[in-house]
């Protein structure tokens, strides 16, 4: 028995670590797959994307969560001053929920393909009138604080960030996340 | 006696962190397709979110259509990068299969990733109805209990009596160890409320808990303040900018909790 114990215990330790990685919930992503093969990725579209801007690595772009979280100079009050300094509400009924604008920001900190997609209050498909979402697009699309992702050795990776902005009858409630 | 220390220690964790189904409640006869549909969808195998990953919780639903698990682990990555009109459908099913595990986790995002006040109201609702009085529980990421969640959301809608209520009555029930931000809200609502007293003391309280948030000494300040204590105010404020600056504040990675506070808070102040 004596010698069958260590192999024993070394594997049982092993699963059990494997066991504790693939906590659904709180594990960090370690995107080794190319863009396109991940939810959420998004492929340049000449149609929208400005042919200038540039993903560093898209083999490895990460989610903005692999960074602790919404990473901007000034931290989230400036963005929240960008908007609330520069949209102009336009209360119209029946445009409330949450309209999504994801994008990249790149290993230099500038950002792109921006793609944007709404709810309604039932969290069906909604497209927004078309004043709100060119708006919180353009106004989206000049912040330009957005901080590099790093890793703990200090390489710079492209990230993947949204801003979900919840909307009330054409009025701007709150930013997320 | 260390090798038994090492498998002691992870098997630990590997309890504390699994949220996954034993798969043997499948093995029953004429359910081997739910048990090997169980079986795939807890490998682990693909990174989250990944192709790979997801196909994976697609055919464990082919297998099994009951598996709730692989709707609610299909969810997972669109509801951490924002695509609520792909994450709700998933997580319904979820639910509608399994209530009582999922209703709570749906209340819980709903409000963390959404703010969406009235519908973790809904939810909590219904929890309620289900467990017949007994304890609700948590949510998922373990800072909060859902009744003290219910109340960040009576707050949220502007219904702050209902909030303090409702977080007081959690605080009090037999059996219920505060969580780490419970006083911090609470005092941050009676601040709100005009109760200075009562803040400072709920402020206390949290500090006593978890002495690790910037929070509790910026609010704490503010009630000072509007006791006329310039004295008190100022070193609670310059604590909080400490803490802050050294990274002791609420924290998550993927949102912000109720009552976070920046930077740019405590410099206006101390200017």
């Amino acid at each position: 028995m004596t010698q069958y114990a260590k192999p024993i215990v070394l594997f049982l330790a092993l699963a059990s670590l494997g066991q504790g990685c693939r906590s659904a919930l709180d594990r960090k992503e370690t995107a080794q797959a190319p863009l396109l093969r991940h939810v959420g990725d998004t492929a340049f579209d000449p149609k929208l994307d400005d042919p200038n801007f540039k993903v560093c690595n898209p083999e490895r772009a990460q989610q903005y969560y692999a960074f602790d979280g919404l990473r901007y100079e000034g931290e989230k009050p400036k963005i929240e001053a960008h908007f609330r300094n520069r949209f102009k509400n336009k209360p119209k009924k029946g445009e409330s929920g949450w309209l999504t604008i994801r994008f990249v920001v790149n290993c230099e900190g500038q950002t792109g393909w921006f793609r944007v997609k709404g709810v309604d209050k039932l969290y069906q498909p909604k497209k927004f009138d078309a004043s709100i979402e060119q708006q919180l697009l353009a106004l989206t699309k000049t912040l330009n604080g957005w901080m590099v992702g790093l890793n703990d050795a200090g390489q710079a990776f492209d990230y993947y960030q949204y801003l979900t902005f919840k909307l009330e009858d054409g009025r701007l409630l709150e930013i997320l996340p | 006696m260390k090798y038994l220390l090492l498998l002691v220690g992870c098997l630990g964790w590997a309890v504390i962190s699994t949220a996954q189904p034993n798969c043997n409640l499948y093995k029953t006869p004429g359910n081997d397709s739910c048990y090997q549909a169980c079986v795939l969808a807890t490998s682990g195998f693909g990174a989250q979110g990944s192709m790979f990953s997801q196909m994976r919780f697609q055919r464990a639903i082919q297998m099994c259509p009951t598996l709730d698990y692989a709707y609610m682990e299909k969810a997972v990555p669109y509801l951490k990068r924002g695509d609520w009109a792909e994450w709700r459908p998933l997580i319904d099913k979820a639910v509608a299969l399994n209530p009582k595990a999922h209703l709570g986790y749906r209340a819980w995002c709903r409000y963390q990733f959404l703010h969406d006040y009235e519908g973790t109201l809904d939810d909590l609702g219904r929890l309620d109805t289900l467990f017949h009085g007994a304890d609700i529980g948590y949510g998922v990421n373990g800072d909060y209990h859902l009744n003290v969640t219910r109340g960040l959301c009576y707050k949220a809608l502007g219904q702050k009596e209902k909030a303090i209520q409702t977080i007081e009555a959690q605080l009090a029930r037999k059996g219920y160890s505060p969580m780490m931000f419970d006083y911090l809200h609470l005092g941050v609502l009676k601040w709100e409320m005009g109760d200075p007293d009562a803040a400072i003391e709920c402020f206390r309280r949290s500090i006593e808990i978890n002495d690790y948030l910037a929070e509790a000494y910026y609010y704490m300040a503010l009630a000072y303040k509007d006791k006329g204590e310039p004295i008190a105010f100022k070193r609670n404020m310059e604590q909080a900018k400490d803490y802050y600056t050294r990274n002791r504040h609420t924290s998550d990675p993927y949102t912000h909790h109720a009552d976070r506070i920046f930077l740019a808070d405590i410099e206006r102040h101390l200017k």
